[in-house]
């Protein structure tokens, strides 16, 4: 019934050495320890109070028991509240967490730093009860209407007589809008000058700039949208939103859905800046990291942005009637998300895409140059991509892949190192291909002791997750892993004379237990030795 | 036949009466008379039985909540006192068990308006914790009035009746006064006397509430002054003359010729503003104000003093819902959870804190608001060698290790709980769990006087609008006032039922207010020492209190975040206001009692609208209480800093402190 059992007054009489304690006064000894206990609460919560507290301390317990004469409990003092744990299987029991500290580890521990002295300082917290936004007042929320605000409180409260106010036209101060005034001024016609990478990094660190957000949004898509033959200015906008983004006292949510737009346009717009001569490929990179960090940022809370941005940007890629500049821009940006969207997105499509590209990119195919370069270009992307791809999966594997990858390297390393940017020689290293893929998969399957050595190493890793690798299949259960690795296995061994053909293994290439090696084949089949390059760290850290 | 009729007659003459008491004592007896005809078995094993106070009171319960919605509420109100004192009774007769059962059953029914009563209770295990508790002692002793219209009073007694159940009847007799009015039940939020069921005997307080309280300001203060030679100067010489007091005569017309400029300055000053309209009225308003004589001798003002009041009140800054204030924010950082209260000098230039580890440190802002420039800028640098995560505050003071930034007074050998400023800023008074009050001079930056009364810990002092006297509080159930020059009392308040948590002075120096955690307000009266007024209606204990500048109201703030403001003519509640959702430490009156500022744990500052809130009432005093409630002007959120401190300068700039702590 009550808090103090009769039990627990049994408990502490043998505690202190008084073995035969009769039933009877345990009984009655409860009820008044009770009373007591609370008694003593009582006394350490005004104590608290008016410590101006509102977490009771072992010091107000303390406190509250000299109050009443009695001795202070010792050992419990500390500046902290004490941390609670709520014991297991129990609704409402606690305890402290007491862990044993050994001495020697107390002394031959440092000195901890001496505490910093307290002081004073010194803020506004409001002026003429405006708050203004400083680091020392809290963050104001996203912006609501001061005129919403007073409405609300009004409709509580009824027949008093209320007075009235206008909505308020614009909250900026002449301050602000002299600021954003200039800002724009600075983006739209001097972009270039010094006095833009100040703006620049002012954007990214200034305090007060919130209110200044949703004109800047505004802004930034105005201007997208109407200057997309203006490559300079579209560059300085992203400029923008990259310190808006970085700017820690910003809350821009809010405003990332009129943003977005913005910058997948500069992403994958078929045609960015008026002239021949400008760089729109370095803008669509910069757009595609901006997004991707947008995506890595507030992923968590929209959860279906990266979503909905991998499917803009895989229309864009998949659609053959689409611009080769267009392409390009949707493959930075899928490849800037990270190589495990390559993984599942691009590396399925690559075989039938490459048989598009091939003939945009030879010479004697593709009579127009421009578009010959900007086929270039995408096949740049694409091995960069599907490169990086590879190396994260040799890096998660470094075992796996040595034996043949440096059969492939001594072979190949005098061609690798003799075609340094002669692409264009490429119809002639078509035909070499065969041959050299011939010999990867002799590679692979003529050295018989190595190949069974990476088959079995697979499956033990498979069959044991070790915490790397567990970390990075969050898809798959453990339960589903060990099937599909004896499956995999299996089928490799099975596999293990003749290399799957390339298709087969870049579809596959989401899954995990995919013999990196084959991967590596398929993507040197498509790519060249171009991909040797992406593997080379790797190399060197074999060697080292 | 006759006997019947003769019983009707009497009846009929006791209700007219109105001898509610003598009625019901009748009922009772009669029907004991009638019961006893039954089987004397039956009743005395009834007595004893602890279960008839479930049982009765349940059928009471359940009578009550199915009675007519119209008269519903007023019967529900009796069932709270009959409750507790169920409880207690079997208590008293030793029977523990059922006493928790029967607590345990009902009390979610209470727990709503009564749950800190209720905790309180719950402690009671044995006959003899009656005894010792201060609560429920008090509630044994006194009798509840409660209010009934005429018939839910008859509702109660025909039901009483023919249920027959004693225990009920005997209960509602003993601890009941029932004020039975005629006409409509009074409206559902007119309970302010069901909240109130504190114990504190209410017709003590209502008796005590009928004294008379001169609110009024002090003649001849300087205020005052200030707004006279206003209004001298656009009336005609002549008629001044009455107005003027003989004494301070000679003295007005040296004063005169000094502040014919200003006063010039200050008109114009008014036209230009754009809350013009606002001054006059204010100034209307602190000038309606009657004007009371000192009772005690106050201490005797320096002609610079005054000057400078004088440049004060005429910068002051006119505050309204339309115009408000500016708020310096003085942080405290690195006190490790050690801070216990604060207090900010007139002019915001001293700041004290008193710690937990019994030491007074005061920080002089005009010295330090220099240096902290340099700091920031030297703070990237203080930020390379110390941790890189932590908030950018605390790095300010960081490379000024070596010289210590405050001025350390150390003499208290407990936490100290409470400290204030002289009004002039020379002074400082701090209390502190020792029992002692300290007296410091913050020119010597020594301790003057060590003042020894109370028995136990001193929570609150406050010097008086004048300076020179003092008022304190303590957990040993007294106030105290002192005067600097004594070591001892000149007066000991005692009167509060527990601990007096916080104490203010009136602004015409001879009334102080206490706030204790009896949950009741008391005035006293300085010169007898009488309590004169009691403020019941808060459900927590009261942790702050402030007074308007023109002494009328008084606001009052809760643990749980409530604030009252009453009305010290009537000893009434103007409005309660709720808003925050922590103790409120600290209020303040913006000084023409326009604004009051509330600061409280949950890291706000708020600012109220004092004035909707007090005009409605003296129009239509008959709608009042219910409808109008103090309006919220701003709520000011802090950087997770609870606010300990507010103070509104002379020129209305308002300033407020408190300790930076970093949530877990």
């Amino acid at each position: 019934m009550s808090i103090v059992p009769k039990e627990t007054i049994e408990v502490i009489a043998q505690s202190i050495g008084i073995a035969n304690l009769s039933t009877d006064v345990a009984l009655a000894l409860a009820p008044d320890v009770e009373y007591r206990l609370r008694e003593i609460m009582q006394e350490a919560i005004k104590c608290m109070r008016h410590s101006k507290r509102t977490v009771l301390t072992a010091d107000d317990v303390d406190s509250a028991l000299s109050l009443r004469n009695v001795e202070p409990l010792y050992g419990f003092a500390s500046g902290d509240p004490l941390r609670f744990k709520r014991a297991v299987g129990h609704k409402d029991l606690f305890y402290i967490d007491d862990k044993d500290v050994d001495l020697k580890d107390v002394i031959n521990a440092p000195l901890p730093k001496a505490p910093l002295d307290s002081g004073v300082v010194a803020h506004w917290l409001a002026i003429e009860g405006v708050q203004p936004a400083i680091p020392e007042n809290a963050p104001v929320e996203a912006i609501v209407a001061p005129s919403e605000n007073k409405r609300s409180e009004h409709g509580k409260e009824d027949g008093l007589p209320v007075d009235i106010k206008l909505p308020v036209k614009h909250v900026l101060s002449r301050e602000l809008q002299l600021y954003f005034d200039k800002i724009t001024e600075l983006i739209v016609s001097r972009s270039d000058s010094i006095l833009f990478k100040e703006a620049l990094e002012s954007l990214a660190t200034d305090s007060g700039l919130h209110p200044l957000v949703p004109y800047f949004s505004y802004f930034i898509a105005d201007e997208v949208t109407r200057s997309l033959n203006d490559l300079p200015l579209l560059f300085a906008l992203m400029r923008v939103v990259r310190s808006l983004l970085r700017n820690p006292h910003i809350h821009i949510e809010p405003y990332l859905h009129q943003l977005m737009p913005s910058m997948i346009t500069c992403i994958v717009a078929k045609r960015l800046g008026h002239r021949i001569a400008d760089n729109h490929w370095e803008l669509r990179d910069f757009a595609a990291n901006l997004v991707a960090s947008v995506c890595r940022r507030f992923g968590h809370v929209y959860h279906n942005l990266q979503y909905r941005l991998t499917r803009t940007l895989l229309n864009a890629f998949l659609d053959p009637s689409k611009a080769m500049t267009q392409h390009y821009g949707a493959i930075q940006g899928l490849a800037a998300l990270g190589p495990s969207v390559v993984r599942v997105l691009i590396l399925p499509q690559l075989e039938t895409y490459m048989q598009l590209l091939e003939p945009e990119m030879q010479l004697e195919k593709q009579k127009n140059e421009m578009k010959r370069k900007e086929a270039w270009h995408v096949y740049g992307a694409l091995l960069c991509a599907a490169g990086k791809c590879l190396y994260e999966r040799v890096k998660l594997f470094p075992s796996l892949l040595h034996p043949p990858t440096r059969q492939f390297w001594r072979s190949n390393g005098r061609v690798a190192t003799k075609m340094p940017n002669k692409r264009k020689a490429s119809s002639s290293h078509l035909l070499q291909q065969p041959a050299l893929k011939k010999l990867a998969s002799d590679g692979t399957a003529g050295s018989i002791p190595p190949i069974s050595m990476t088959t079995s190493m697979q499956a033990a890793a498979d069959g044991f997750p070790t915490p790397s690798e567990s970390g990075i299949r969050p898809s798959s259960s453990t339960g589903q892993l060990s099937n599909e690795s004896i499956s995999g296995g299996s089928r490799k061994e099975k596999s293990g004379g003749k290399a799957p053909t390339p298709s087969t293994v870049l579809a596959q290439a989401w899954k995990e237990d995919l013999d990196a090696g084959h991967l590596m084949a398929s993507l040197f089949e498509l790519f060249g030795e171009g991909i040797f390059s992406f593997i080379q760290p790797v190399e060197m850290s074999f060697f080292l | 036949m006759e006997e019947e009729e003769l019983q009707k007659a009497v009846y009929a003459y006791l209700r007219k009466k109105g001898f509610r008491q003598t009625e019901l004592a009748l009922q009772e007896e009669q029907n004991r008379l009638s019961s006893s005809a039954q089987s004397d078995l039956a009743v005395s094993r009834l007595d004893n039985d602890p279960a008839r106070y479930h049982d009765a009171y349940s059928k009471l319960r359940s009578w009550a909540y199915s009675s007519l919605d119209l008269y519903k509420h007023e019967l529900l109100r009796v069932l709270y006192p009959v409750y507790i004192h169920c409880f207690m009774d079997l208590v008293a007769e030793g029977h523990m068990q059922e006493a928790r059962t029967f607590f345990h059953t009902f009390r979610e029914d209470h727990e709503l308006t009564h749950l800190r009563d209720l905790q309180k209770l719950e402690g009671i295990l044995s006959p003899s914790h009656l005894e010792e508790m201060e609560l429920a002692r008090s509630l044994r002793q006194n009798k509840v009035k409660i209010k009934l219209c005429e018939y839910s009073y008859d509702l109660l007694l025909q039901y009483l009746q023919k249920t027959q159940s004693f225990t009920m009847l005997g209960i509602i007799n003993e601890h009941i006064n029932f004020e039975v009015s005629a006409g409509q039940p009074s409206s559902i939020s007119d309970d302010a006397d069901v909240v109130a069921l504190v114990g504190s005997s209410q017709d003590i307080a209502k008796h005590i509430n009928q004294k008379e309280v001169r609110w009024g300001l002090l003649e001849d203060s300087v205020e005052e002054r200030l707004e006279r030679a206003l209004s001298d100067s656009e009336k005609a010489e002549g008629e001044n003359k009455e107005v003027d007091p003989e004494d301070s005569k000679q003295k007005r017309s040296v004063e005169g010729a000094k502040q014919g400029v200003s006063v010039k300055k200050l008109k114009k000053d008014k036209l230009v503003g754009a809350t013009g309209k606002n001054i006059r009225s204010e100034t209307s308003t602190v000038s309606m104000a009657p004007r009371v004589k000192p009772e005690l001798t106050l201490p005797v003002m320096t002609t610079e003093v005054e000057q400078s009041i004088l440049e004060d009140l005429r910068n002051r800054v006119q505050l309204s819902s339309l115009a408000l204030p500016s708020i310096s924010f003085y942080t405290f950082i690195n006190t490790h959870n050690s801070l216990n209260c604060s207090s900010i000098s007139h002019d915001g230039s001293l700041v004290a804190g008193g710690f937990s580890d019994s030491s007074l440190k005061v920080w002089d802002m005009a010295k330090i608001g220099r240096p902290t420039k340099t700091f920031t800028e030297q703070q990237p640098s203080a930020n390379l060698q110390g941790e890189s995560e932590s908030v950018q505050n605390e790095h300010l003071l960081g490379p000024e290790e070596r010289k210590r930034s405050y001025t350390l007074f150390q003499g208290h050998a407990g936490p100290v709980y409470s400290a204030t400023f002289s009004p002039f800023g020379d002074f400082l008074l701090s209390s502190s769990s020792d029992s002692t009050i300290r007296l410091w001079s913050t020119k010597l930056n020594s301790n003057l006087v060590c003042y020894k009364g109370h028995n136990y810990p001193v929570w609150d002092v406050q010097f008086s609008p004048v300076g020179h006297y003092f008022a304190s509080c303590s957990h040993d159930r007294t106030a105290r006032i002192w005067s600097m020059d004594r070591i001892q009392p000149l007066r000991i308040m005692a009167g509060h039922l527990s601990d007096v948590d916080c104490v203010q002075w009136h602004a015409n120096c001879n009334y102080i207010a206490t706030g204790s955690s009896d949950k009741t307000v008391r005035l006293w009266d300085v010169q007898s020492g009488e309590c004169v007024r009691v403020f019941i209606g808060h459900r927590s204990m009261v942790l702050s209190l402030a007074m308007s500048l023109d002494g009328r109201y008084m606001a009052s703030g809760d643990e749980d975040g409530t604030i009252m403001m009453w009305d010290l003519s009537s000893g009434r509640c103007v409005s309660p206001l709720m808003g925050h959702s922590s103790c409120i430490w600290t209020l303040a009156f913006s000084c023409e009692g326009t604004l009051l500022a509330s600061g409280s744990a949950d890291c706000t500052v708020k600012l109220w609208d004092v004035t909707a809130s007090m005009k409605v009432p003296r129009m239509e005093e008959n709608k009042a209480s219910s409808t109008n409630r103090l309006r919220l002007l701003k709520a000011l959120p802090t950087k997770s800093t609870p606010v300990y401190t507010l103070r509104f300068s002379r020129r209305n700039l308002l300033f407020a402190a408190g300790a930076l702590s970093k949530q877990v």
